[in-house]
């Protein structure tokens, strides 16, 4: 059973067609990469996918379940999502943290002995925790976000350009944790040539575009 | 010892102050001449109404006409606050009535029983100027209120729903937005408190005063009266944004837009 099936969907915003009649199903476990020039929709794909907006067509499946209010809280809860927007929060990093574990679904998962390893792991000082998250620069709030995401313990990733401002060996190093993890189903959004490598499919999202019906 | 009765005569002295403003406004080219006689007009007549209206009531003194009363200045004020705020009246104004309701009259109670210690707790004198000063600074505060979260949650509509992907509930990807417009909506009232006495006289407090009120007894009243304006303040505000909560939201947590007006 695919884990994510996208089935005919066309979505619109502001009555402008963003995509249509787009098809993609990912299985457990699969790393994909999704590309195409800006605009195109990729953001909006993942949007779609957590219940952030509706198609105006067609249906998505969850674990086999088709779309609906509870399936999009769920998914929220199973997913860990890394958004490109920098705007994630305020005040210090660590307000911001003890924030996010402060949910109830992601009670007692802030181990600081961790987050410690996680932030040396990509080369960060653990005095980052009491800087501004607004006076971070880019790579700083990106490097943030993902050790984030990775304290949650998802298994499911939707990454969007998270590798963009960070340099290339640090490009590598979390390209290889994502795409070495099996068990992890990633799809991931991005400019980056680091992530067209083996094991990982590549949705070319212009030629999956171009041949599609419109949709009305 | 009651408050002189104002002359006809002396009511003509004091409208005729009012050419000051008009006389300035003539020489600067304010504008502002049209618009100060006719505030001036609308203030005699309301006031004229209410003067007659209220002499009625409280002669009459009817528990259920005063309750009635206020009740409907409760929904005039429920109105008032989604006309100034960016919200449709739609899916609002019901539960918005009935939470400015439930604290106002609530606190009003309260009060007139165990601070005041009144035998008729609707008793007219009592009962409907403490309710019209409880309710409109209240008023004030919710239009704040509400505004300041529709604000926010659309200026940060990134950061709600990157919260909302790392797991929060609504409620609890909002409670930073409440906890703001809480704040912002209530540090006028706190701020009038605090200053109370120094910087002004309330305006009840003089009333009383000319009233023939020893100034102690006019503090006693003051106080009371802040202390149950700051608490109703509270729960007004918090009912309004818990109200928009649930309210301004689809079954998928994201900002109903259509609820705004003009859209």
């Amino acid at each position: 059973m695919d884990l994510i099936k996208v089935e005919k969907v066309c979505a619109d915003a502001e009555g402008r067609s963003i995509l249509s009649d787009l098809n993609i199903s990912v299985s457990r476990g699969e790393k994909v990469l999704i590309k195409g020039r800006s605009g195109i929709g990729k953001t909006t794909i993942f949007r779609l996918l957590l219940g952030f907006k509706t198609p105006s067509f067609g249906t998505i499946y969850f674990e086999g379940r088709p779309m609906d209010p509870r399936l999009a809280w769920d998914i929220r809860k199973k997913v860990a999502h890394i958004s490109q927007d920098s705007d994630i929060g305020e005040g210090t990093v660590k307000e911001m943290l003890d924030g996010i574990f402060s949910y109830a679904a992601n009670k007692g998962m802030l181990i600081q002995e961790e987050l410690k390893l996680l932030l040396s792991e990509f080369s960060m000082r653990a005095d980052v925790l009491y800087k501004k998250f607004e006076n971070l620069s880019g790579g700083e709030k990106q490097r943030i976000a993902i050790i984030i995401s990775l304290l949650t313990k998802k298994d499911i990733f939707f990454l969007d350009e998270i590798t963009s401002d960070l340099d290339a060996k640090l490009k590598r190093k979390i390209v290889d944790m994502f795409v070495g993890n099996p068990s992890w189903t990633v799809l991931a959004i991005s400019h980056d040539a680091e992530w067209e490598r083996e094991g990982v499919r590549v949705i070319d999202l212009e030629k999956l575009q171009e041949n599609s019906n419109v949709c009305n | 010892m009651s408050a002189t009765d104002i002359t006809p005569a002396g009511m003509a002295f004091c409208f005729l102050l009012l050419l000051i403003p008009v006389l300035i406004s003539y020489h600067l080219n304010l504008k502002l001449i049209n618009s100060t006689i006719e505030s001036a007009f609308r203030m005699t007549v309301q006031l004229a109404l209410a003067g007659f209206f209220l002499t009625f009531v409280f002669e009459l003194n009817n528990s259920l006409l005063n309750l009635a009363w206020v009740l409907t200045m409760v929904i005039v004020a429920s109105y008032a606050v989604l006309k100034n705020a960016q919200l449709k009246y739609g899916s609002f104004i019901v539960p918005l009535t009935l939470s400015f309701a439930l604290a106002n009259v609530g606190v009003l109670l309260y009060f007139n029983s165990l601070v005041i210690g009144l035998n008729d707790l609707f008793e007219a004198r009592y009962f409907i100027p403490i309710a019209g000063m409880v309710i409109g600074n209240s008023l004030r505060a919710n239009i704040v209120g509400i505004n300041d979260f529709c604000d926010q949650i659309q200026r940060n509509e990134n950061r709600y729903l990157s919260s909302l992907s790392l797991g929060a509930e609504k409620y609890e990807a909002l409670k930073p937005y409440l906890r703001k417009s809480l704040r912002n909506s209530i540090r006028p009232t706190l701020a009038n408190m605090a200053t109370v006495g120094i910087v002004f006289l309330p305006g009840m407090m003089t009333g009383q005063i000319i009233g023939g009120s020893s100034p102690l007894t006019a503090i006693e009243y003051q106080i009371a009266i802040m202390i149950a304006i700051y608490v109703s303040t509270v729960m007004n505000v918090m009912f309004g944004v818990i109200i928009l909560m649930h309210r301004g939201f689809d079954e998928y947590g994201m900002f109903r837009k259509d609820m705004l007006k003009g859209a």
